[in-house]
């Protein structure tokens, strides 16, 4: 069909929609975010003077700890992700029946569909401290209302989504390198393990890269299985955001967490998809 | 040879990390469907003792969740038909012209997805509070169909970009109207990408949490808000049998996915990625 102009006004109502429910309100947050806020009252005065204290605010200490323990349980959880994602989604690709493959990929489908509060609840109790585990874990002498444990439930909540997302990503790259190439580096006498990193893995980086990405915005800004798995001793940015508008309704300080929150997920985007632009694409 | 020692350890390593991974995944999921049939009135050990449906039953008597059930599917409904919509002519907009920019103009259509949804939300609610909407459920229909609405875009690209354009056109030589080439000729091929846009979107709006707990005021609630707030005061069983259902409603979501659209395909177009 010819180029036309006359279907430019289809794009009217997304553009309405995304003008009005997304642009403009993300602009009003980030001005709300240097207004200056009066302890006691809800959100900011209507002409409240402009100010940087809520983000000076943020440079403590106390407001580092959520970030770099945000940063930190997200990193890990999306690395373990891609640890455990890559031998699942190699053994599916390579060992199983096209059947097979298609009942894994309707298994791994269903569990990342799996809304995130069936995901948490079931991890609160079955590894909760109040679950059918606890006489094991306590047998293995592991605290369960000690922070290393709450930690990595927080890790484990997140890896329950992850997994499934990363494999299914995984299989299709997987699928795209030659087997013949192992088998080839194998029968040039190199063993195993050597043929899948210096041949499988490079050849794979890509989508691995993308699965990392994936997992890593997934993981910085997830709310609900911090604020379930968590409980209180583990917070979120995103949690820290929620508390900042209910308990205290100190909106400006919530818009400047805001603002930070989602500057690191756009740099998270931007920085990995030039890595995969720049390697990948000549 | 020692390399094939290290072979034989690291296949056998791999194939142990498959198993305890696929136990975590699965092992939660058995528990919690277990649980919910307990006949016992308090969360004891496992195994339950007896089965019954109290906690089915103790679910469908609770006025607080049914009425954010009841929220819920509304919302679903009426956000899932609205970015439907929007995201069919977007698709169809965007796929005709071919102006310069086009792939910034498909970004910017996505761009919420790279937010966190708590911050669309708090954004949204100052937003709204500022514009004077205070009504809870159009702040809700708001909030749902920014969050629903790239999908049902993206989806719909995906299944646009597939057709081949000469079949339009045939159809369009062969004396047909404009509008009879889109209804009979790219509609029903394009028909995939917009049921798998819809099921995307309606578990979306099933599911948000970090969206509409902003957005919800003291009568107006979804069901995961709902579920949230009694998950963190009393960790009682009737939410398992929650978890049972909203498990049924994935798992029937996924049997239509596969139908329609067939999960092979839904996965090539994306819907999944945030």
């Amino acid at each position: 069909m010819k180029p036309d102009r006359g279907s430019l006004p289809l794009l009217l109502p997304a553009g309405g929609v995304f003008l009005g429910l997304f642009f403009l309100p993300m602009a009003g947050l980030f001005i709300e975010s240097f207004r200056l806020y009066q302890p006691g009252s809800i959100g900011s005065a209507a002409n409240a003077p402009f100010t940087l204290t809520n983000y000076a605010e943020l440079l403590t200490p106390a407001f580092a700890d959520f970030f770099l323990e945000t940063m930190r349980i997200s990193l890990l959880a999306s690395l373990a992700g891609l640890l455990f994602a890559f031998p699942l989604a190699y053994w599916i690709t390579r060992r199983f029946s096209p059947r097979g493959r298609a009942i894994a990929v309707g298994f791994f489908v269903t569990l990342m569909f799996l809304s995130v509060l069936v995901r948490t609840y079931a991890l609160e109790l079955t590894f909760g401290a109040t679950g059918p585990l606890r006489p094991f874990l306590q047998a293995l002498g592991i605290a369960l209302n000690g922070r290393p444990y709450i930690e990595t439930l927080v890790g484990g909540g997140l890896l329950h989504y992850i997994v499934p997302m990363a494999t299914l990503t995984l299989l299709g790259t997987i699928q795209n390198v030659d087997p013949r190439l192992v088998d080839a580096a194998q029968a040039l006498g190199a063993p195993g393990w050597k043929a899948h990193l210096t041949i499988t893995v490079p050849l794979c980086m890509r989508g691995l890269l993308a699965a990392f990405l994936f997992a890593f915005t997934f993981s910085i800004s997830a709310f609900v299985i911090p604020m379930i798995l968590g409980k209180g001793r583990v917070l979120f940015i995103s949690n820290l955001v929620y508390n900042r508008f209910s308990e205290i309704a100190d909106y400006p300080s919530g818009a400047a967490i805001s603002m930070v929150l989602f500057f690191v997920a756009l740099a998270i985007v931007y920085v990995t998809s030039r890595q995969v632009n720049k390697r990948w694409t000549s | 040879m020692s390399g094939r020692a290290l072979d034989n350890g690291l296949r056998l390593l791999g194939l142990v990390m498959i198993g305890v991974i696929v136990c975590f995944l699965v092992t939660p999921i058995f528990v919690t469907a277990v649980m919910a049939f307990d006949a016992r009135p308090y969360l004891g050990p496992l195994p339950p003792p007896a089965l019954s449906l109290r906690w089915f039953a103790k679910f469908f008597s609770d006025d607080y969740f049914l009425r954010g059930l009841g929220t819920s599917v509304e919302l679903a409904v009426l956000s899932v038909t609205v970015s439907v919509c929007v995201g069919v002519a977007t698709a169809i907009a965007v796929e005709r012209a071919s102006f310069r920019g086009k792939e910034a103009l498909i970004s910017f259509f996505l761009s919420p997805l790279i937010v966190p949804p708590v911050v669309t939300g708090f954004a949204l609610l100052l937003f709204l509070s500022k514009m004077g909407v205070i009504n809870g459920f159009a702040r809700l229909l708001c909030g749902h169909i920014i969050i629903t609405a790239p999908y049902t875009i993206r989806a719909t690209l995906a299944g646009l970009s597939g057709i081949d354009v000469s079949l339009t056109e045939a159809a369009l030589s062969l004396g047909a109207t404009e509008r009879h080439a889109f209804w009979d000729v790219t509609f029903p091929l394009a028909r995939t990408g917009i049921v798998s846009g819809a099921i995307f979107a309606f578990a979306v709006s099933m599911d948000d949490v970090a969206v509409s707990i902003m957005l919800t005021d003291a009568n107006t609630y979804t069901l995961p808000v709902a579920l949230i707030s009694s998950m963190r005061a009393n960790f009682d069983l009737s939410i398992a049998a929650a978890s049972v259902m909203l498990m049924l409603l994935t798992l029937a979501l996924i049997v239509v996915l596969d139908k329609f659209v067939g999960l092979n395909r839904a996965i090539g177009q994306g819907v999944f990625r945030s």
